[in-house]
């Protein structure tokens, strides 16, 4: 657990020190994520040494943003004005991408 | 009283326990708008507004969550080695799928607010709506929107998914399983692909990594597509 640890902490370290360093258009965060993706690919590092920590903390994704979440409450101002905007945004939105997707998808995929 | 709620421990015990409450309630009900992130942050903002305690109260030790959720993403690229082996008939048909339903995500919603007349913030702060809330705040931060209304909208557009996903696409003619799971998860993240598993394990695979393929894709261009219209 805590080799796995170290793994997924210096992935997100390693991420955030280039994206320090260098003008990226891409956070640190996200760019961990590809490197630690392409060093399991290129075998640089063993699936078995980052799961223990990596199926931990996506079993509780949804707890870590929870504080996010509450944060809206600093914004009920845009919400009250712009309510309207917002669902029939959302709504239509997800609705359309929803079935560009699917319908690719229904049409190529195997 | 107030000195007492700014304890860290007390944002910390809150969100873990109104989380672990919210998610028995939906053990027991099992409806859709029964989400457990849902029910949690909507009892938390209850109840301190009840004590009369202020966000930056809560968020000392409320921070303490938040920060998982950079080791989080991290983490999505594991899950995502890991079964890609599942979808390595499809992937190319999958990838590309995937990028044009991204990039569908984001103009969509961006076209409609800025023809609804929307402010800039606005339109900064819901363009990341599909993907996954981590990711989602990181863009919003990026592009200087508001990311505590990204954080509402992603729960929103994942909400709308769960409930109802599936059936707008078959009544929209969609037959195929794996097709509807790439859609979830390519619009409504993580809280589709729950939705996504109940459908078949095949289709919540392929939900869980339209999720992070899209997370990747509308990180990269959201930027870019923004520079378009604002």
């Amino acid at each position: 657990m805590l080799k796995s640890l170290v793994y997924i902490f210096g992935f997100l370290f390693l991420g955030e020190t280039i994206t320090y360093f260098f003008e990226m258009p891409i956070t640190g965060n996200i760019l961990g994520m590809i490197l630690i993706f392409l060093a399991l690919r290129f075998k640089i590092i063993k699936l078995k040494d980052v799961k223990p920590a990596s199926d931990k903390l996506m079993k509780y994704l949804i707890l870590f943003f929870i504080p996010y979440g509450v944060g809206l409450m600093t914004h009920f101002d845009i919400i009250a004005n712009y309510w309207v905007p917002i669902s029939v945004a959302i709504i239509a939105s997800t609705a359309f991408a929803l079935y560009v997707t699917a319908i690719i998808m229904e049409k190529f995929g195997k | 009283m107030q000195e007492f709620f700014q304890l860290p421990v007390f944002g910390v015990l809150i969100s873990i326990s109104a989380y672990m409450g919210a998610e028995k309630l939906q053990k027991k009900f099992n409806y859709p708008f029964f989400n457990p992130v849902l029910i949690a942050i909507l009892f938390i903002i209850g109840f301190l507004l009840v004590f009369n305690i202020d966000f930056e109260t809560y968020n000392r030790g409320g921070k303490y969550i938040s920060f998982f959720l950079g080791p989080s993403i991290v983490a999505l690229g594991v899950f995502f080695y890991e079964k890609y082996e599942e979808v390595k008939q499809n992937l190319k048909v999958f990838l590309i799928t995937v990028f044009i339903g991204g990039i569908s995500g984001v103009l969509s919603v961006v076209l409609i607010l800025y023809l609804l007349q929307a402010p800039d913030f606005l339109i900064k702060s819901l363009a990341a709506k599909s993907v996954t809330t981590p990711i989602a705040i990181e863009i919003s931060r990026l592009i200087e929107g508001v990311p505590e209304v990204t954080a509402g909208v992603v729960l929103a557009a994942g909400v709308f998914g769960n409930a109802f996903g599936p059936f707008l696409l078959k009544k929209l003619g969609i037959k195929s399983k794996i097709a509807i799971g790439t859609a979830l998860g390519t619009t409504s993240h993580g809280i589709g692909t729950a939705r996504a598993f109940e459908e078949g394990k095949l289709p919540g695979v392929y939900s869980g990594l339209a999720m992070c393929v899209n997370g990747i894709i509308t990180a990269l261009i959201t930027p870019y597509l923004l520079e378009l219209f604002l």
